[in-house]
């Protein structure tokens, strides 16, 4: 992993700042830069704003002050320019949130038609291509709720997918699903980070972040206290606060 | 031991046969009470059925040829003003909640004026307002007043149940359209009302049961619906008891059947997804 070839910053945060209406300081003058083809963990404790500086990522939270930029495209109250960041970037959810009512292949299918303006055969044509990506071509025809959950995040996986995305947000991906089913998941990150995607995952799998990251951040209190490569990160940190997370994760 | 807990088991099936017998034995006495009451009830009245002079209300018979009589042209006309009214109440009802649900002050504030006030005044007022006030203003016939009133009339209770499904939608589902890039009409039109829909189909078919049996009240601008035709042969024949049993039969009938229909929806609906 460490001779990966990165690319341009893809992302750019600038001192962003997000406070709750209940008073709660998620991010505070947070600044990160994210290159093509990085795959950044962000670590933490709960409550230290790392799922909400992912959700600000695509403006699924609004920031009070401060710039995103992604792929060129400020994130700002354009619409148009809101539209083309959310084309460009998928998420995925800790609860899957896949479309009850559709089939699998209509949840893959369904915004390749209604946002990229595919043919049905076409989206199809990808649909299949990708369920064979997240092997689970079996299921393409059954309902989200005769899945079991790793099965329906790695859908969830393929419905983002499916938009062609240039980045990837994981929001704690892995964390509602039985230990069994951990391992399904965190193996089609993998290829992913494998293939170049940009990737931002908040996780509290350490294994994965030391296997495929390229870049840790560890977060408080809307702030980042350290960040660096994997293997700084993990044998030697610098911070006092980051070493006692760590030891509590860790054991 | 054995023999004893055998007994006690016989002694429980027998008051479980027994406690059955009981109850439908109860059930047939209230039937019989309600029976006794109503006949001993018309007796004192000194009341004459006459059920046979009620048919040719129903049907005639002219030359071999079976005929509508005017109750079934009054339930026509019923069907015609409720059905329009289910189909406009509903689509008011889902453009005021999504109104309602919209980031635009003015639009939630329209809705929720149109809500309280048609919620808070009676029925009877709107349609004498719309048939008498507006009706000449805007050159509208009786029948169209009556369908323009209840279908604002229950307009404003369906939309408080578009809203409830609505909003009883899960948050991760608006976010998983967000972040597909999704706009928010495609959001609506396929992922929150299909699932809503499911979820309100019960307090729907009971808004539309209201409405079939509000519809009645249309007769107070002589719209010649079901219960106006009744109440013409009343003050014609003096069928009083007779009539209103009738027609209160038919209400039923149509009612029990959309129930049974929505049911038959519901199962197949939840099979589905």
């Amino acid at each position: 992993m460490q001779d990966k070839q990165f690319g341009d910053y893809i992302i750019t945060v600038d001192n962003i700042n997000k406070t709750f209406s209940n008073g709660v300081v998620a991010l505070s003058d947070f600044t990160t830069h994210i290159r093509r083809s990085e795959v950044v963990v962000v670590i933490g404790p709960s409550g230290s704003g790392k799922s909400t500086f992912l959700r600000c990522l695509n403006g699924l939270e609004d920031i009070d002050s401060g710039a995103i930029v992604v792929d060129g495209i400020p994130l700002d109250d354009n619409r148009k320019n809101r539209l083309e960041i959310r084309k460009e970037v998928g998420m995925v959810f800790q609860q899957f949130n896949l479309f009850p009512h559709m089939t699998v292949r209509d949840n893959i299918n369904l915004a390749q038609q209604l946002v990229r303006k595919k043919t049905r055969a076409d989206a199809t044509e990808m649909t299949m291509d990708l369920l064979k990506k997240v092997n689970i071509t079996e299921k393409a025809d059954a309902f989200p709720a005769q899945l079991s959950g790793g099965q329906q995040q790695r859908v969830a996986i393929a419905r983002a997918l499916a938009m062609m995305p240039k980045v990837m947000l994981f929001d704690e991906a892995t964390s509602a699903l039985d230990p069994e089913m951990i391992g399904e998941v965190l193996e089609v990150m993998k290829t992913l980070a494998r293939e170049g995607m940009t990737m931002v995952v908040v996780t509290h799998e350490m294994g994965f972040a030391r296997e495929v990251s390229d870049w840790v951040i560890f977060m408080e209190a809307g702030k980042i206290v350290e960040g660096g490569t994997a293997e700084h990160f993990f044998s030697n940190p610098q911070e006092e606060r980051t070493r006692v997370f760590l030891n509590q994760i860790l054991t | 031991m054995n023999s004893l807990s055998q007994k006690k088991r016989k002694t429980i099936r027998f008051f479980h046969i027994h406690s059955t017998f009981i109850d439908i034995l109860k059930y047939l006495a209230v039937i019989f009470a309600m029976v006794w009451l109503i006949s001993s009830g018309t007796q004192k009245l000194g009341y004459n059925w006459q059920w046979y002079r009620v048919p040719k209300y129903i049907y005639t018979f002219k030359d071999g040829r079976l005929g509508a009589g005017p109750l079934i042209h009054g339930l026509m006309v019923t069907f015609q003003v409720s059905g329009i009214s289910l189909l406009l109440s509903f689509a008011i009802g889902l453009i005021a909640a999504l109104f309602r649900l919209s980031d635009s002050l003015a639009a939630r504030l329209l809705a929720r004026c149109y809500l309280e006030t048609i919620r808070n005044t009676p029925l009877m007022v709107q349609l004498f307002f719309i048939y008498f006030v507006l009706g000449p203003v805007l050159d509208i016939d009786r029948f169209l007043s009556a369908v323009l009133a209840l279908s604002i009339f229950e307009g404003a209770y369906a939309s408080e149940i578009f809203r409830a499904g609505i909003i009883s939608i899960q948050k991760g589902q608006w976010e998983a359209a967000y972040s597909l890039g999704l706009s928010p009409v495609d959001t609506y039109r396929r992922i929150i009302l299909p699932q809503a829909i499911r979820r309100i189909l019960p307090p729907l078919t009971s808004q539309g049961i209201s409405l079939i049996k509000d519809s009645a009240l249309v007769s107070i601008i002589a719209v010649y619906d079901l219960t106006m035709q009744g109440q013409v042969i009343i003050s014609e024949t003096f069928l009083t008891f007779e009539l209103w049993f009738t027609i209160a039969a038919i209400y039923l009938a149509i009612t029990v059947t959309l129930s049974v229909l929505v049911n038959f929806l519901e199962d197949h609906l939840r099979v589905l997804g």
